[in-house]
Formats: C-alpha cells, structure tokens, sequence
C-alpha cells in the first residue's frame, strides 16, 4: 500500500474527531482480539501436540508392533500430519493482518487527529507492504518444485 | 543414518517435521530460526537442511546465502519448507541456492519421497 510522501495541512475528507476516535478504537480492538484469537490457537497446538505425541509413542510401543489392525490407526495418525500445520498457517496470517489493521489505525490518527490539535503523534506503525505470506485457502497439501 | 537440520520459528512445524523424518529413519537437530541454524550448522555437517522462509533473525533466503557462502555446504541439498508460493518468491531462492521449494501445508509421503531424492 503506497504511503503519502506528506502530511496535507488540512486533510482531504473532513472527518469529526469523535467518529476518527472510535473507527481507531475499533481496529484496535479488532488487533487486541486477533491476538487473543492467536494465543487460543497457540495453546490448543501445544494440547494436540502433547495428544499427538502421546498416540503415537503409544502406538510404537514394541508390545503393539505386531497388532496389525492397528496399521490402519497409524497411517491415519501420519497422514494428519498435514492438517496439523494448520496453526503455522494461521498464525502468519493472522500476524499479518493485524500489522495492517494496527498500520491503519495509527495512520489514522497521524492523518486527521495528530494534525488537527498540532500535536505529533509519537509513533506510526507502518502498513506492511509485501503481500499476505498465507496465499492458501485450503490445508491441501502444496506444490513442490524442484531446481 | 542421515542427519536433517530443520529449521522453522513455528513449535508445532518443527514438531510435524521431526515427526515425520524421524519416523522415516532419519536424524534430526531442530533450529528455531536461520541464525540459531546457521550457528548449528558451524558445529557439525548436515546431509540436508529443509527451512522456512519467513523466520526472525535470519530468514530462509538468508540462512541459504550464507550456507553456500560456507565451503561444507555448498553443494548439500537445501529445501525451502513455506507458505510462500509466489513465483518472485521462487526465483529469489533459486537465486540463493536453493535445491527445491516445498509450500505448506506438507504432505509426509511427499515429503519423504523428495528428501530421497535429493539426499547423497
């Protein structure tokens, strides 16, 4: 997203303080809630991971090596292997979302509060520019391409 | 057996990966970003390193520049394990000497079958 060079001294579209205030409080809530939202995602990773670890070292018991009806339980368990890099995926995109939600917030206020009362906002956060890492939309596994 | 440095800053990744190649018969040493890799990769000698791309410290890209920049590694198999699919995306670990580039989310029989591939 292109940045303005400059700050106009009066801005372009005429906004009241009040609507800026809460449209910023919005978005900022918004970033604390995705936050949350990756720490719930965070924990429950660690809880499968521990679930995870747990079935499978329960399976490779040598006692149960030679239970074939088990085979079927892990092949199942290996091939979830693949939907369980979910949290990876949704942290990135959810990490990159909130930078341009908070970017966008902050800018807000520089652009119509800070240079209406003529005071410098202290800090700008800046909308990421390269776009969204997280293309995928699906937990299909992706393409290889060897060099 | 062959020994794999697998890189990525995600627990839950450096878990699926390990879970995987470890199954498969293969040793591994974890890394949580490129610069804690890069620093393993000073102690001892990898037969493969499979990373990810965006990582704090020192990204995918960077940790494969430096890698090829070290006489020990300048022909062992590099793969890039990320969300990343944009073709710039590939060309630039082309650029940096990458042997392969794998999106995630990663398929384990896939996986492996490339690894052998690429594995002297």
């Amino acid at each position: 997203m292109p940045q303005s060079s400059s700050t106009p001294t009066a801005p372009a579209v005429q906004l009241p303080v009040l609507l800026v205030a809460e449209v910023q409080d919005s978005l900022l809530v918004v970033v604390h809630d995705l936050s949350r939202l990756d720490g719930l995602l965070a924990h429950t990773m660690v809880k499968l991971m521990e679930r995870f670890t747990s079935a499978s070292a329960n399976l490779a018991d040598p006692a149960l090596i030679d239970f074939k009806e088990l085979d079927n339980v892990r092949s199942t368990l290996r091939a979830a292997v693949t939907e369980l890099q979910f949290q990876d995926m949704a942290s990135q995109l959810i990490v990159h979302t909130s930078k341009i939600l908070q970017g966008c917030a902050y800018r807000l206020a520089s652009e119509s509060m800070g240079s209406e009362d003529g005071e410098a906002v202290p800090f700008v956060e800046e909308v990421p520019e390269r776009p969204n890492p997280v293309t995928q939309d699906e937990m299909d596994a992706g393409s290889i391409e060897l060099f | 057996m062959p020994l794999i440095l697998a890189v990525d800053d995600s627990p839950s990744m450096r878990k699926m990966v390990s879970f995987t190649l470890t199954g498969a018969g293969y040793q591994v040493v974890e890394a949580v970003d490129g610069q804690d890799a890069f620093e393993k990769a000073q102690l001892q000698s990898f037969d493969l390193v499979l990373t990810d791309q965006n990582m704090p410290r020192l990204d995918g890209l960077g940790l494969t520049r430096k890698l090829r920049d070290h006489p020990q590694f300048k022909t062992t198999p590099i793969l890039m394990l990320t969300t990343e699919s944009s073709d710039l995306m590939k060309q630039a670990g082309r650029a940096a000497g990458a042997t392969g580039w794998l999106v995630k989310p990663f398929d384990p029989a896939r996986l492996l079958e490339v690894i052998k591939k690429v594995i002297r």
